[in-house]
């Protein structure tokens, strides 16, 4: 992905970025809210397999640790490595269909938040943030999986653009 | 060995961003606030996309809220329906106006009542993840504020800034896992630490078993941390855990100020202390 496809994909994130700032607290199920930057870095597993899709779900996990009180890295650690989980496992199985997107997105919710509660645990003490975070586990991985068809909709457009850029 | 690298690029790219992750946590952790230059600069790139998007809702929410109203006045007194429908345009934004007044009234009034030097702020964000509790305001350096600096409402405390850019800063919450708050009792003088508490609430830790705290107790500011004023309302005591055992006991607090619905904030931006006669 190069050119106008990164330009939109970047638009999207910051697009995703506002809302989840400003918006969606709002209308926030107790505290859980849904992770689009998230959903964006599953589509970048599944539908960029290069050195830009890596980057790119590193530096979604750095602006998201950029905009809330978490320690920079913690995010981009989480993103990176469900890249990672979401590459490997897209290149020896089938997912192309909506509710297997819809899976992986679920999957890789719960991946992240297990991976930086591994983290808080190695780097921080926060006494009790396990349990706040377990609480919204499935909620946040409900919200992000049924808002992924529409994300990844929208994202489907960098797609068009990269053909058509090719042709 | 160049075709193996060259066959595994992205998951030898993306171990190396896992490494660098870990990189900056193991940094970032050591120091328990931040200063992280990159992320102040995303912050205050964001700002003016922050602050029309906050405006915007704001601007949806009080035509939403007029709406309401209008709805009930028109079932309440029917002979009145038309006189609101020819105030129906005006009404959302008066009312917008009324309610921002009242909120900048309430504000420029608890200002007079802090001797020292502050400067008022508009929320323009807050936290993306729900386990922390931060917020984005739209002043910064340019504006003389810096990190560690207390952020309070007119109802009290609100936090303290963590990460400054020239035009927007980030406030750590009370209610924040890593905020601490040096407090008193304003009843008895027991004196503790208010700590986030994750749940939305706080909880006041490191307070001698022998202290009096009861329920219903309010908590102020001690001064002694340096960063907020003497006697500024934090909460109150909700809920007193003494064990059998220990020489501490805790309390748990609930924040004066609606910290999900603060809109303006005063930043304190030097020694400051309240008035006599200050609530």
């Amino acid at each position: 992905m190069r050119g106008r496809p990164v330009i939109l994909f970047s638009a999207l994130a910051v697009a995703a970025l506002l809302l989840q700032t400003t918006v969606l607290p709002l209308a926030a199920i107790g505290r859980a809210t849904p992770d689009l930057l998230l959903i964006m870095c599953v589509y970048l597993g599944l539908h960029q397999h290069s050195v830009g899709g890596a980057v790119g779900a590193f530096s979604l996990g750095y602006l998201q640790d950029a905009f809330s009180g978490s320690v920079a890295g913690l995010n981009a650690f989480g993103m990176c490595l469900v890249f990672t989980v979401v590459y490997l496992t897209s290149r020896r199985l089938w997912v192309d269909n909506t509710i297997s997107k819809i899976a992986v997105v679920f999957l890789a919710s719960v991946l992240k938040t297990a991976a930086i509660l591994v983290l808080v645990a190695v780097f921080m003490s926060i006494e009790g943030l396990w349990r706040t975070m377990l609480s919204y586990l499935l909620i946040e991985a409900v919200l992000a999986a049924l808002l992924s068809p529409a994300v990844f909709a929208l994202l489907a457009q960098t797609q068009q653009l990269r053909k058509a850029e090719e042709e | 060995m160049l075709e193996f690298v060259r066959r595994n690029r992205v998951v030898l790219t993306s171990g190396s961003l896992l490494l660098i992750s870990l990189l900056l946590l193991s940094a970032g952790s050591r120091e328990r606030r931040r200063s992280d230059p990159v992320a102040a600069i995303v912050l205050d790139g964001m700002r003016p996309l922050q602050a029309t998007v906050a405006a915007g809702i704001e601007g949806l929410a009080g035509v939403w809220r007029s709406y309401i109203a209008l709805v009930g006045v028109k079932r309440e007194n029917e002979r009145l329906r038309l006189r609101i429908l020819e105030l129906e345009q005006q009404t959302p934004r008066l009312a917008e106006i009324e309610e921002t007044d009242k909120r900048l009234t309430d504000l420029l009034a608890f200002r007079s009542t802090l001797a020292g030097d502050t400067v008022a702020a508009q929320v323009i964000g807050r936290d993306p993840l729900p386990w922390f509790g931060t917020l984005t305001i739209n002043k910064g350096e340019a504006d003389g504020v810096h990190k560690n600096m207390a952020v309070l409402s007119p109802f009290g405390v609100v936090g303290q800034t963590m990460t400054t850019g020239a035009h927007s800063a980030r406030v750590l919450l009370l209610t924040d896992h890593n905020s601490g708050i040096d407090a008193v009792v304003q009843r008895s003088r027991a004196r503790g630490i208010i700590e986030g508490a994750l749940d939305g609430g706080c909880v006041m830790k490191y307070v001698k078993r022998e202290e009096d705290v009861e329920v219903g107790d309010r908590i102020v500011t001690s001064g002694l941390d340096g960063i907020f004023p003497r006697g500024v309302i934090v909460g109150e005591v909700t809920h007193v855990t003494r064990g059998t055992r220990g020489l501490l006991q805790v309390a748990d607090v609930k924040p004066v100020t609606p910290l999900d619905r603060v809109e303006e904030v005063l930043v304190v931006r030097g020694p400051a202390e309240l008035k006599e006669g200050a609530p």
